[in-house]
């Protein structure tokens, strides 16, 4: 509790604040975007779909070439292996192409390839990731079935190699492998746009209405932060809760209002028939006394807000 | 700041209160324009862009126009987070169909061969002819060792890789290989051995390393170069030089260029991180890339082409004259293709 952790760690956050987020793409228009990077696990996984699909088409045509005799058993290994070379460079560069930056596997995963610099794709990056791809994926896959003790030094430089590929994606903050790093693209995740009810709006519950009134120094207490939070509690859905859960539930949400009391120094007590609707209330005036210092310029991100030297 | 919030009529956020919060305003006047964006975004999602309607197109790049708006007005003037994070996602997701690839397949394909390809070709000349040089200063170099020791022969061709053929083997066996008449493959089988053989590795080896400063590249061209020179001298030493010749040529001139033209794409990967120039070593890399991706994608067109040529011609066709007008008939192709394709076009 004492203040020296304190101020490391805040020093530590407005370092972090500093550097632009991975997570931001500026659009062609200058209004910054967040699109969040996808990470190594779920690309990974999008690329083990990929091998799969293209892998079950190889071993059609290779059943196929069997039934019309045109292979023998001693060169089948070698027809496949061309067989999924020859179909998975054009598979990742047409799905990717046609589908915007998006194969099977990816488009399951809900992932998309994006330009690094806010434009649109290029046809050149998407051949160019997927060729690297060649190098970085499939080289190091293939050459790690090859590690071989009687070969010391091909076998260090297979492996130095396989592990460069793998440190490279988790060196950086775009997670961009080689090839997205050649060709100015990275992974991200497609969002997913839902649009919640409007809290403010909503018809208060009956006869409350006007009921709580809050002070403006009472307001000046929280940031957009607390406002934040309280808006997901109150969309907590509590009609549809266990009984056990719902009156947890309804403790939490006395024990907050008791905090906030305290904290804005509302003297009157509040009845629990009333909590939801007093958090409503409290919740509307907050925002819209929170909004209007914004548009004052008083940008308040936490309750720490008027503390000096902390911004 | 906090003192003239303090001096603010409690009056003014009682009135905000009921349900005329600037921010709601805001997105009530808005949020029908919002759903039909979102309307056309699925749309253009599943369909894709080029086959939507003109005026579902025009729309969608409109709304998402005004989309972008809202939001950066939304950041400025609300604290609803529900709505900030369904705008933010619903510009994004816009913006990747507004923004997204408007190329066909086909156009594709046709314009690399007449056009791109054979630009980049000449525009790295020089880098080419590096790999050549290094490639011709290798088998130079082996079929002069040769002659000073057989030994060498060892040193530089994998006994895998040799099949058998070696300074022990007789004449005629090595006349055997050169001249064979029943192999054991079929030409699908032995196009597949081919080209997952030793020289495709090389020629991938050979352009993805170029990347650490050409000298990997360098280095696997200039080997490849020593045991082609190695093999050449011990068919010459037994007075079979024009025969192993004429056997090389068929799929040799367009393999052992595809590996020079690797080469040239890995050393212009590499002299771009050496000699940035005024751009930074990352920006350099991605303008030289920009060729480098031809070089290689030509290199692999040429290998599939070799393939070919070994898997059916080669022992199709057993009179030393005609594999040599073959070979070289389809590395003048090559060259003409090369010289001539895309000129007089931007």
């Amino acid at each position: 509790m004492t203040a020296a952790p304190q101020t490391r760690r805040s020093s530590r956050r407005s370092r972090r604040r500093d550097r632009p987020s991975p997570n931001t793409v500026m659009s062609p228009e200058g209004v910054p975007l967040t699109l969040r990077v996808a990470g190594i696990g779920v690309r990974l996984s999008a690329q083990v779909i990929d091998v799969a699909i293209t892998m079950t088409a190889v071993i059609c045509i290779v059943i196929l070439l069997g039934l019309l005799n045109l292979t023998t058993p001693q060169t089948l290994y070698a027809i496949g292996a061309m067989a999924f070379f020859l179909i998975r460079i054009p598979y990742y560069i047409a799905t990717e192409l046609v589908w915007n930056g998006q194969t099977l596997g990816k488009r399951l995963l809900k992932i998309k390839v994006i330009g690094h610099d806010g434009r649109s794709l290029t046809t050149h990056a998407v051949v160019l990731r997927n060729l690297m791809k060649e190098a970085e994926v499939f080289l190091p896959g293939t050459l790690l079935f090859t590690l071989d003790a009687t070969t010391p030094l091909l076998s260090l430089l297979s492996f130095g190699w396989i592990v460069m590929a793998f440190l490279i994606p988790l060196l950086n903050p775009h997670r961009q492998r080689l090839g997205d790093l050649l060709a100015g693209t990275h992974v991200i995740h497609l969002p997913v746009p839902v649009l919640l009810r409007d809290l403010v709006r909503e018809t208060p519950t009956r006869g409350v209405a006007g009921k709580f009134v809050f002070l403006a120094h009472q307001l000046d207490h929280y940031g957009a932060f607390e406002l934040q939070t309280l808006e997901g509690l109150l969309r907590v859905d509590d009609r549809r809760m266990a009984p056990a859960a719902y009156g947890h539930h309804r403790k939490t949400l006395g024990e907050i209002i008791e905090r906030i009391r305290r904290k804005i120094g509302y003297a009157d007590p509040v009845p629990p028939a009333d909590h939801p609707a007093f958090l409503q209330a409290f919740y509307a005036a907050q925002r819209a006394h929170l909004e209007q210092r914004q548009l004052f310029g008083d940008r308040r991100a936490d309750k720490h807000h008027a503390v000096p030297g902390r911004k | 700041m906090a003192q003239t919030a303090r001096t603010m009529t409690p009056g003014s956020t009682a009135s905000a209160s009921t349900g005329l919060l600037r921010s709601a305003r805001f997105r009530a006047e808005r949020e029908a324009d919002w759903q039909a964006l979102e309307k056309l975004v699925a749309k253009a999602e599943q369909k894709g862009l080029h086959r939507m309607e003109f005026a579902a197109a025009r729309d969608l790049a409109a709304g998402y126009r005004r989309a972008t708006t809202s939001l950066a007005i939304a950041r400025e003037i609300s604290l609803d987070r529900a709505l900030l994070e369904y705008l933010e996602a619903l510009t994004a997701r816009a913006y990747l169909c507004v923004y997204a690839p408007q190329e066909r397949l086909g156009g594709l394909v046709q314009r690399f061969f007449t056009t791109s390809a054979p630009q980049a070709m000449r525009r790295s000349a020089l880098f080419i002819a590096i790999g050549y040089l290094c490639m011709g200063l290798g088998a130079l170099t082996g079929y002069l060792l040769y002659f000073e020791n057989e030994a060498w022969y060892f040193v530089f061709m994998p006994a895998e890789l040799a099949g058998g053929r070696t300074p022990e083997a007789t004449t005629g066996f090595l006349r055997s290989v050169i001249y064979d008449t029943n192999p054991d493959q079929t030409g699908l089988g032995a196009f597949a051995t081919f080209l997952f053989s030793n020289n495709t590795r090389i020629a991938i080896f050979v352009f993805g390393l170029g990347v650490f400063l050409c000298a990997p590249a360098i280095i696997l061209t200039f080997y490849n170069g020593l045991s082609l020179g190695a093999i050449m001298a011990l068919h010459v030493d037994r007075g079979l030089g024009w025969d192993m010749g004429g056997w090389l040529s068929v799929h040799g001139v367009t393999e052992l260029s595809a590996i020079c033209i690797a080469c040239g794409g890995g050393v212009k990967l590499g002299a771009a991180i050496l000699f940035p120039g005024a751009l930074s070593r990352r920006a350099a890399l991605q303008r030289a890339g920009r060729d480098a991706v031809k070089l290689a994608l030509v290199a692999a067109v040429m290998l599939l082409v070799a393939a070919l040529l070994e898997g059916f011609l080669r022992q199709m066709v057993q009179d030393m004259t005609m594999r040599y007008a073959i070979g070289w008939g389809v590395g003048a192709l090559w060259l003409a293709w090369v010289l001539l394709a895309g000129r007089g076009r931007a």
